[in-house]
């Protein structure tokens, strides 16, 4: 009321609506002037004939529909609870990763490991630094070790099988009922046998010792289907005692390698790998060493050859005896040989040529006591012996090493005791076998009969981490802590005790194996507790490695230093029980024992190892299975390696079927001609074609094993009575290169002619260290270059030192959360690898030069990627990255077929649901996923991103510690797997780094320099040690 | 035979009067659809529903569906849509090109190839939108502000592509409808039926056939005319920088974008002949569309082609002169790599084939030339095939190439734009005049004031008549 007054007498008043207003006088018109609606607008308006719902409730109604309309629709999900540590862990801060030190039980390396978790998971393993044998390296297998520890078919309770459906049970009445048992049979004096893989553990051996303590009847076989028993057996003829040496391969200057596969497979391969490029560094030095490989395929090892022969591997005794006589021959040793054999006659008869032959008798000659040969562990025991006389006869003993061997804690089950043992087991007298994670079913030649033995043991366990054929075939199987969740103390060379912690409490109802043994062994199921054999090792420690190596730390302090650094290295006289190496006085006589290898047909069939999946126990791995062959590039599967001259000759190409038979034992394989493979030799992976082996696993590939044979004539792993015949069908192996450029008269040499792959030859070098034509002129181009002021990220790889082993693509594949997309999916072109090695092959398919590249995002200054993205989700860093940026992009694929090199890849699907019906997708993979890499979604492009993470993580460090980003302090996955330290990684504006060098280096280059995309990874060019030709 | 050249023939044959031409071509658009049409409709919308279906797998579960695979990240929806993105270029070509030129024969099929162009670019509008690994953030593809200040990337081709296909769609469409206001209006007036009218009314936009109306429409019709030739041009020449701009040897080439625009008209034209030979023989407007008119298009097939031809010989001559084996490679490779096959099919089909026009005996027969224009569609879809799987399946690193295989899913799309292309000509021919009344009359014989009116006209076409 006040207001409009004051508005009315506020008004001007020159303006009216009518005379009575204006007169001021009429007291209506005054009165609807102070009112604030005009006569008759609110005649309508009836307060009792409204909505009786307040302004307030109708605001409360409608807000609260609002929120309840909004709340069902998210797609909220109740994920359990989530509780936030309210008393945080000492060790655990969220969102850094914790290291512990451990060890690898994948194979009998034992090497030692460094497991990163984040937030109590373990997400990838690397090798420890401060191992004094693998020094912060392992393999693929290593690597990939982990995806294991949570693979979905893992055994998560103890099971029953008998009566065909399996059935869970408690710990407890298993442990009753063995304990029982093992009493009964103990007492009636019957056999109780474990079987076992190689014992690497001082401690594990002493719990089966003290597992045979109480029950003396029990029985411990160990094995290993890839062992060093001929070579030590050989090394036995020689020398009387003592092992077969390890070798100085950093100080040969000429190595021949008869079929060892020294550089993967054959011993310790990290170690090897590792010494042998010590010889072929490109980068430090101009002086190689020069390797000669012997071999029936073309191998890892000879593709860092110099030179290659190609012979079968029966041949190879004939070919070192005549080597022999040629050598004794032309030095003038009186050493004979039982044989006679000239060695230009093998020479003619083999059809090896001449020249590379005399260059190996020349510089095994010339180089004396700098050479050594060395003979592959699946070759006959007279091999051995004919190749330890050459290298005495020679002087090369100089190479052995003399301070340390490997250490044999338990030696392995020979064929007398298995034999022993499955005819114990078949006539009922063996009542208990007890599997020690082994698969003997899968493993053992299938003329032991073990499998039809096994069926007759009334009480057949199975300790094992998932299914396999042994256990299906059990009456219990147990599961068993992956070695993410073990203890255990691992001793394989001479003074170097590795331990292993767990890092992760076991995720279901598991126990450690050995603290099974151990609670079976008290006998009393009451003495079991988590801890049982971590008291053991410690109890075990205190008492032998501590009293011997003199320390004085207190045992405690001790023993957590020795956790902490996850390995311990004793005084080497501290420890005189290890049966190290010892070269006694050569025995002459053992030469005249060698007897010619029996004659066959003209086809020798070898088995050898596989170089991913082992000898089959990681055939459940699908990072392993996608690994590619490190020569034939094949992906899930094994097959028949042939030449392309027995190819013709049995009228067989590619993915063609063959028979392999040996007597009643028959199996088809595909036909893979593999260039470089010797004429007549059949050359098959074993380890595949497992039966029971998960759902990735189970069906893969072809089962080699059981041509095998225990009665075998050479060795178990090479038959020249073979007879092989072309079946019908094919099968369609699926590599991730393309196998016909080889044979393309076009696409020869394409890899030298595109500057992708540069060469030459030491001599070369050493002659004109700047032979290589730089091609680095400045370019026109349409875009600006770009300047990069402080950190240049940039990489440079040795191409002298890269050996194809793998390893820097699966540390890859597990840092970035790289998803394994099956065999079906690799078929279309569609491996998601970031990292993956390239093989080009140049000469003949004979005889062919095979080089192996790694290839991954070059990061080039001017991408080709980002100008062609429409949405700009592909840019640069102004520290020289290639960035992705995943979740701008919306999958046109331009930049991937803009990338002259193609390492772009693509998620066609999401492939962790598509891949074995979501086998990935299930609990628990996730826990995986390394948290600092997204993890793709379908539809989007990815690529090698220089491990941006751990760049982000060292640019995070700098900055807390007030100090400038430096090039050391970033190591990409795949540079820290790398065996050989091929790969270098750093900061290209720092003059002083080693990366910058490279950049520099006479023998760097970069491939396709012409299209001017200046890309950051700088190759260093293959150089081969070979005579010139005249 | 003597003709008389300083005379012009009549486009239009049989001296139809104006109410005859209004009868004829309306004639469909008021009759009831026969079994004949509801047959064909019925195929055509299988075959769409078919690539419905399989767009359906691939929104489900990825493009993973497709044959694609690293290196070739491009198959065939790209294939198409270059494809149906050329197949529209003949339109636009002869309702613009030829209108500036004053070629009258264009006035009997200038809407139908307008219609046919408009149905093709929606068909290639579609392959990028699916293209794509996550087609539902296809927006990103436009500039559009956004709170993430994240813009467009300037300097790819796709982006251009975008503006110039949407750009061509617009204006093609705006041209073909600003075409058809005098034929709605007649249609408006003759329709019997309340919906119609209504909606002929709507869209005839009042107009009245007044003599302002026509002054504005035509020029109103000349500037859009102007505006829509530069782009005939402008189109294949964007589509082909996809390419050109890329470093790929195959694709990295300044032949291109004349080329692409050569096999555009090329195919466009194969396209318009092949459709309208069904459609003069089901409507009888073999009057409207003469023979004359299809030799006239044969004949810039035999052009176009003969360009194409020239474009692939030179190409090749490139590869060689440039010196660079990369290039020398992939130009081998196609002729006699892995992909041999579809390189001859392409050549049989896009340098051969057109060379028979050569012969006005076959440029004249229709079923001859029916199969012609089949070869040369297929030619040039092959053409697009060679230059974006054989490039890609085999460029830099040998370690990286693969042999690409397409799918079920891949054929099935192929499938299903081709039905929603005649699906979409099916409801058009049955719609809207597929022959422009209003023009065709301006072309009848008398129509037009002439100087010399011809005391007997059929004297000048003695050899139609005996050709038909």
């Amino acid at each position: 009321m006040n207001n409009s007054h004051n508005e009315t007498s506020g008004k001007d008043p020159n303006y009216w609506r009518s005379l009575r207003e204006l007169s001021g006088q009429d007291p209506e018109a005054f009165e609807e002037n102070a009112n604030e609606f005009m006569k008759g607008v609110t005649d309508d308006f009836d307060i009792s004939k409204l909505s009786q719902v307040s302004r307030r409730k109708f605001l409360a109604l409608l807000s609260a529909s609002v929120a309840f309309a909004a709340s069902s629709c998210t797609n909220y999900h109740d994920k359990g609870e989530i509780i936030p540590y309210n008393k945080k862990p000492e060790e655990i801060t969220p969102g850094v990763a914790n290291l512990y030190a451990s060890t690898c039980t994948g194979c009998r390396n034992a090497c030692g490991t460094l497991v990163k978790t984040r937030e109590g998971r373990p997400i990838k393993v690397d090798g420890n630094p401060d191992h004094p044998v693998n020094k912060g390296k392992i393999c693929a297998i290593g690597q990939a070790s982990v995806i294991n520890l949570y693979d979905p078919n893992r055994l998560k309770t103890p099971v029953r099988l008998s009566d065909g459906a399996p059935s869970e049970i408690e710990w407890p009445i298993v442990d009753d009922g063995m304990i029982a048992e093992l009493h009964k049979a103990s007492s009636a004096g019957r056999q109780i046998a474990i079987i076992s893989r190689i014992v690497t553990s001082p401690s594990e051996k002493m719990v089966l010792d003290n597992f045979i303590a109480k029950y003396p009847t029990a029985k411990v076989y160990s094995y290993e289907v890839f062992n060093n028993g001929v070579r030590n057996a050989a090394w036995r003829r020689s020398y009387s005692s003592g092992s077969f040496p390890l070798i100085q391969w950093d100080e040969a200057r000429v190595i021949v390698s008869l079929e060892g596969d020294f550089l993967a497979g054959e011993g310790h391969t990290i170690e090897n790998i590792r010494l042998f490029t010590k010889g072929r560094d490109g980068f430090m030095n101009t002086e190689f060493n020069r390797l000669y490989m012997v071999e029936s395929t073309l191998t890892p090892t000879g593709i860092a050859a110099d030179y290659r022969l190609r012979l079968k591997a029966d041949r190879q005794l004939d070919f070192v005896l005549a080597l022999m006589n040629e050598i004794a021959g032309r030095i003038g040793s009186p050493v004979k040989t039982p044989v006679t054999i000239s060695l230009n006659d093998f020479v003619r008869k083999e059809n090896l040529p001449a020249k590379t032959v005399e260059h190996m008798v020349t510089d095994l000659i010339d180089l004396s006591g700098k050479a050594v040969v060395f003979a592959g562990g699946k070759l006959p025991e007279d091999v051995h012996v004919a190749v330890n006389a050459l290298n005495e006869m020679l002087g090369n003993t100089k190479l052995y090493r003399t301070g340390e061997a490997e250490v044999v804690q338990m030696p392995a089950a020979q064929k007398a005791d298995w034999e022993n043992l499955i005819g114990q087991m078949n006539n009922g007298s063996v009542p208990i076998v007890i599997h020690y994670n082994t698969n003997p079913v899968f493993d053992l030649p299938p003329d032991y009969g073990y499998e039809s033995a096994l069926k007759k043991v009334p009480f057949s366990i199975a300790m094992l981490l998932e299914e396999n054929e042994t256990s299906a075939l059990c009456k219990y199987a147990l599961p068993i802590n992956h070695d993410l969740e073990s203890w255990g103390d691992h001793n394989v060379r001479t003074g170097v005790y590795s331990l292993q912690q767990p890092v992760i409490y076991p995720l279901y109802s598991t126990r450690q194996k050995e603290a099974v043994l151990l609670t079976w062994a008290s006998g009393d199921r009451k003495s079991y507790k988590d801890t049982v054999y971590h008291d053991f090792i410690m109890n075990n420690w205190e008492k032998g490695v501590y009293a011997n190596a003199n320390s004085p730390l207190d045992f405690r302090t001790f023993w957590f230093t020795a956790l902490e650094n996850g390995v311990f290295v004793s005084p080497k006289n501290a420890s005189p029980e290890q049966n190290a190496h010892t070269a006694g006085a050569f025995q002459a006589a053992s030469l005249s024992e060698i007897k010619p290898v029996p004659s066959g047909g003209s086809f020798t069939l070898y088995l050898k190892e596989n170089y991913s999946i082992g000898d089959g126990r990681y055939a459940n791995n699908g990072f392993l299975q996608e690994l590619p062959h490190p020569v034939s590039k094949v992906v899930w599967d094994n097959y028949a390696a042939i030449s392309p001259a027995t190819a013709k000759e049995l009228g067989v190409d590619y993915y063609d079927k063959i028979e392999v038979s040996l007597g009643s034992r028959k199996q088809e394989f595909p036909v893979f001609i593999q260039p470089g493979t010797a004429d007549g030799a059949i050359v098959i992976e074993l380890g595949y074609g497992r039966w029971k082996a998960g759902e990735v696993g189970s069906g893969v590939g072809i089962n080699a094993n059981m041509l095998m044979s225990k009665d075998a004539r050479i060795t178990p792993f090479i038959y020249n009575e073979v007879s092989v015949r072309k079946t019908s069908g094919t099968y369609k192996l699926v590599t991730t290169q393309e196998q016909h450029t080889i044979e393309d008269s076009r696409a020869k040499d394409a890899h030298l002619k595109r500057g992708i792959i540069k060469e030459g030859t030491v001599e070369e070098y050493q002659k004109n260290p700047a032979f290589l034509e730089k091609e680095e002129r400045e370019k026109i181009s349409m875009n600006k270059n770009p300047e990069y002021v402080g950190v240049k990220w940039a990489m440079g790889i040795d191409l002298n030192k890269c050996v194809g082993c793998n390893a820097c693509i699966t540390s890859c594949d597990v840092e970035n959360n790289v998803p394994v997309v099956g065999k079906e999916q690799v078929n279309n072109g569609r491996i998601m690898h970031w990292f993956r090695v390239d093989r080009y092959y140049s000469g003949t398919p004979d005889e062919p030069v095979a080089f192996t590249q790694p290839m991954l995002c070059q990061h080039c200054d001017t991408a080709p990627c980002e100008n062609v993205c429409p949405v700009a989700a592909t840019t640069h860093s102004p520290d020289g990255l290639n960035q992705m940026v995943y979740n701008r992009c919306v999958g046109t694929r331009y930049c991937s077929n803009n990338c002259p090199y193609k390492v772009r890849r693509f998620n066609f699907f999401n492939f962790r649901d598509h891949f074995a019906d979501g086998y990935y997708l299930q609990e628990p993979v996730e826990m995986l996923y390394n948290p600092e890499v997204t993890v793709r979604s379908r539809g989007v492009m990815e690529k090698c991103t220089f491990c941006i993470q751990r760049i982000m993580q060292a640019r995070e460090n700098a900055i807390e510690e007030n100090r400038n980003l430096s090039g050391s302090d970033v190591v990409t996955a795949c540079q820290q797997a790398c065996p050989s330290s091929a790969i270098v990684f750093g900061d290209a504006n720092d003059p002083d780094s080693i990366i910058s060098k490279f950049r520099a280096h006479n023998l760097g280059y970069h491939v396709l320099v012409d299209l001017n995309t200046r890309p950051n990874i700088t190759y260093l060019a293959k150089l081969r040690n070979i005579y010139p030709e005249v | 035979m003597s003709v008389d050249y300083s005379k012009e023939f009549s486009v239009i044959e049989g001296r139809p009067t104006l109410a005859e031409v209004n009868d004829l071509i309306a004639r469909p658009t008021e009759t009831r659809p026969d079994r004949l049409y509801y047959i064909i409709l019925t195929i055509t919308v299988s075959m769409l529903l078919f690539g419905v279906v399989c767009l359906g797998f691939t929104f489900y579960y990825g493009i993973g569906e497709w044959g694609n695979n690293i290196p070739v990240g491009w198959g065939f929806g790209i294939v198409n849509f270059v494809f149906w993105v050329g197949i529209g270029h003949a339109g636009t070509l002869i309702s613009a090109i030829l209108f500036l030129l004053r070629q009258k024969w264009r006035n009997g099929i200038a809407r139908f190839s307008e219609g046919m162009t408009i149905f093709a670019v929606m068909t290639a509008g579609l392959f990028p939108l699916i293209h794509v690994g996550r087609p539902w953030l296809a927006a990103y593809l436009f500039p559009y502000p956004n709170e993430h200040g994240v813009w467009v990337n300037f300097i790819s081709p796709l982006v251009w592509d975008v503006f110039a296909v949407s750009t061509y769609l617009t204006v093609s469409l705006i041209f073909w409808y600003v075409g058809l206001i005098p034929d709605l209006a007649n249609l408006r007036d003759r329709t019997t039926g309340k919906i119609k009218k209504l909606i002929y009314s709507v869209f005839s936009l009042g107009w009245r056939h007044s003599n302002r109306h026509w002054h504005h429409y035509e020029m109103v019709y000349l500037v859009l005319a102007g505006f829509a030739t530069p782009l005939v041009l402008s189109v294949h020449t964007i589509v082909s920088f996809d390419f050109a701009v890329s470093v790929l040897p195959g694709w990295h080439s300044t032949i291109f974008p004349p080329y692409f625009v050569a096999g555009a008209v090329f195919s466009g034209f194969a396209m318009v002949q092949n459709v309208l030979i069904f459609v003069r023989k089901i409507f009888h407007y073999e009057n409207i569309i003469t023979i004359d008119t299809l030799e006239k298009m044969n004949k810039i097939m035999l052009l176009t082609g003969s360009m194409v031809g020239y474009s692939y010989a030179m190409e090749f001559f490139i590869a060689w002169y440039s010196g660079n084996p990369i290039e020398q490679f992939v130009f081998i490779n196609r002729a006699f790599g892995p992909y041999a096959w579809a390189y001859w099919i392409m050549v049989t089909c896009n340098v051969i084939s057109p060379q028979l026009f050569w012969f006005r005996k076959i440029r004249r027969t229709v079923p001859i030339m029916l199969i012609i224009g089949m070869f040369v569609n297929v030619g040039m879809w092959f053409e697009r095939f060679v230059i974006v799987v054989t490039s890609l399946s085999r460029d830099f690193l040998p370690s990286s190439w693969h042999y690409f295989t397409p799918t079920w899913v891949d054929l099935g799309i192929l499938t299903g734009s081709f039905g929603f292309f005649f699906t979409w000509l099916l409801l058009f021919i049955k719609t809207l005049p597929v022959v422009s009344i209003a023009e065709v009359k301006g072309v009848i014989e008398g129509a037009q004031v002439e100087h010399h009116i011809a005391e007997d006209s059929t004297a000048y076409r003695p050899r139609q008549q005996e050709d038909i």
